[in-house]
């Protein structure tokens, strides 16, 4: 699976969380507005089953009144009675829920009922002045009032009241309770859902950084594996983004260690065939000397000065194809000679190689800063001996002067070897350096043409320049450079 | 004077020629038998009829179907043939012939040309001496 999609995936079940949080805090506010709404409705249904209630009682008190004192004034608050009792009655049947209490009010109305019936044939007899109706009055008091019929009815409202009212607080006590325990659970569900989200995000979050940088470490040791010449690769089998970087870094590790092999190879077939040829080469043109020196003992009387002349000719090109091919053999052989390296004092390498090249009479001047270096003797030694030899062998000056300085530079050192001898033109500052190039004629000197070309290699092998500066008649100045620690070599 | 008897193992007319010369030129007079490779040279010294048992055997290294350091070898492990000395004169500088030459037990190593006139070399110097010692 590809990391977007791994990422998308992962945000997708946070927010799947986060959704189920919702609609599961919503559903249970619903719940506890539901209770709170039940808590409150039970309070008005209690307050007005007293007011009831008390309307009720006011009506019995002013009904008695009126019989005992017969003053209509009594009557006041049962007419009033008569008026409130019904919307209330209304009222509470709308707002209690349960059938039972529905029950209950359904037979306090039944009752109050029978009781407004009995009440209002006596108030009706009792204030009619007719005498039959005082007969009425009477014969309703004796059989109705004192076998306590109203006191009945009156006390059966009574009761059911008080269960009305009873059962009202233990239903608000119960829908309290609901209440409570809604609230907790909403309190407990949010706690949880929140410490699952974190959770997954820490999960979703130490996987991807676990994956991804595991990888990407992976692949920088490789990069840096690479770049110290290993050439490993890499197992990455997820099948995403990073693994196609994980392929390509495998595919260029794979192809350099080909090349390189190649490379390796190549450098070993050519200094095998430097090699062959030098010796090769070496065997016949050794075989002519011999034929030329032999011809010359043989016929010492016979020969003429010209013959011996030609004959002399031919020695000295076989001499210089011998010089040139022992030139190329040294060539290739820079840079195989590998000992290790030591501590080497300049200063002292040069005072030998003055000692064993520079001839009497010569000014040699080496300033007093030159560092001591850790590095291939044989190597430094090679450079030094061949540009103090240039620097002797074509000076013609006769108060010859050489001078070698050394200049400290951040990671290397940078040499000079002055001399004083008759300098080069501009035009052959690069093909000096060039294999069997020299700009004397060739039997003038002893000059095989390789020298220069040895220094630069050597100086190249180990990352270093070489460069000259030099003016006809004035001398010249080769500088080169060479590292300060073994690690910078090549 | 004892006449002794050298066998020189070389590929090259004119190497041949030059021992040849540079013997005439000491006035010794040995019998020089040629071989022109290893694989020629153990064939004469393993010949029941002939029967070539030289004092000294001048050896080159480069040489067609068997090499001087291989023919050192063989002759080196055979009993009879092992005390002969030998020197190898051959154009090879390189440290680890010459190494390889001298653990195997030869007695000089001379790089060519042969030069009794001017001997710059420990190897050549000591084949003089063998050579004077014995004729």
């Amino acid at each position: 699976m590809s990391i977007r999609s791994q990422l998308f995936l992962g945000f997708f079940i946070f927010i799947l969380i986060f959704i189920v949080d919702f609609f599961v805090n919503q559903r249970l506010s619903r719940q506890v507005l539901q209770n709170t709404n039940y808590i409150s409705n039970s309070e008005t249904v209690i307050r007005n089953s007293n007011v009831l209630h008390k309307d009720m009682i006011e009506m019995q008190s002013g009904f008695r009144g009126y019989l005992l004192t017969g003053q209509e004034v009594f009557l006041q608050p049962y007419f009033e009675g008569l008026h409130s009792v019904p919307p209330l009655l209304k009222e509470q049947l709308s707002l209690v829920g349960s059938s039972g209490q529905r029950e209950k009010l359904d037979s306090i109305s039944n009752l109050h009922d029978s009781w407004l019936k009995y009440a209002n044939q006596l108030i009706s007899t009792r204030m009619d002045t007719l005498p039959e109706s005082g007969k009425r009055y009477n014969e309703l008091f004796e059989t109705q009032l004192r076998m306590e019929v109203g006191k009945k009815l009156n006390d059966r409202i009574q009761l059911m009241f008080s269960a009305f009212d009873n059962d009202e607080y233990h239903l608000r006590q119960e829908r309290r309770a609901a209440l409570q325990s809604t609230l907790k659970y909403t309190r407990n569900i949010t706690l949880t859902l929140t410490l699952i989200s974190i959770v997954m995000a820490l999960l979703i979050g130490s996987y991807f950084i676990r994956s991804i940088t595991r990888r990407i470490s992976l692949m920088v040791s490789l990069a840096e594996k690479i770049s110290q010449g290993e050439f490993k690769t890499i197992d990455d089998k997820k099948d995403d983004e990073l693994n196609k970087l994980s392929l390509s870094l495998n595919a260029m590790s794979q192809q350099l260690e080909k090349n390189f092999e190649e490379l390796t190879k190549k450098n070993n077939e050519l200094d095998q065939f430097a090699y062959v040829v030098s010796h090769d080469l070496k065997a016949p043109l050794r075989g002519i000397a011999n034929i030329i020196s032999w011809i010359e003992e043989d016929h010492e009387k016979d020969i003429t000065p010209e013959i011996r002349n030609s004959l002399g000719l031919i020695k000295g090109r076989a001499t210089r194809l011998e010089n040139s091919i022992n030139g190329l053999l040294e060539y290739a052989r820079v840079g195989k000679m590998k000992k290790g390296s030591e501590l080497v004092d300049t200063e002292k390498l040069i005072a030998e190689i003055v000692d064993l090249l520079v001839p009497k009479g010569y000014e040699v001047i080496v300033e007093n800063n030159m560092p001591v270096l850790n590095t291939e003797k044989l190597h430094i030694y090679q450079v030094f001996s061949n540009l103090i030899s240039n620097a002797v062998k074509y000076n013609r000056n006769e108060k010859g002067r050489i001078i070698v300085k050394a200049e400290e530079l951040s990671d290397a050192y940078r040499f000079s070897v002055i001399d004083n001898g008759p300098g080069i033109q501009p035009q052959y500052f690069e093909k000096i350096f060039v294999i069997f190039q020299t700009l004397q004629e060739r039997d003038a000197f002893e000059s095989t043409g390789v020298g220069l070309a040895i220094v630069k290699k050597i100086v190249e092998d180990y990352k270093g320049t070489i460069s000259v500066e030099s003016e006809p008649g004035k001398g010249s100045t080769f500088t080169f450079t060479w590292p300060k620690n073994k690690e910078d070599e090549a | 004077m004892k006449h002794s008897t050298i066998l020189l193992v070389e590929d090259d007319y004119l190497d041949v020629v030059s021992v040849q010369r540079a013997f005439k030129k000491l006035n010794i007079d040995h019998t020089l038998h040629i071989a022109h490779n290893g694989v020629d040279a153990l064939g004469m010294l393993t010949d029941e009829k002939s029967k070539l048992v030289p004092d000294i055997i001048l050896l080159d290294i480069n040489m067609p179907k068997m090499n001087g350091l291989e023919f050192v070898r063989i002759i080196k492990n055979y009993y009879s043939l092992k005390n002969i000395k030998i020197f190898m004169i051959t154009t090879s500088g390189e440290e680890y012939d010459r190494i390889a030459a001298e653990s195997m037990g030869v007695t000089g190593y001379i790089i060519k040309p042969l030069n009794f006139k001017d001997p710059d070399s420990a190897g050549t110097r000591k084949l003089m001496e063998e050579l004077l010692q014995e004729s």
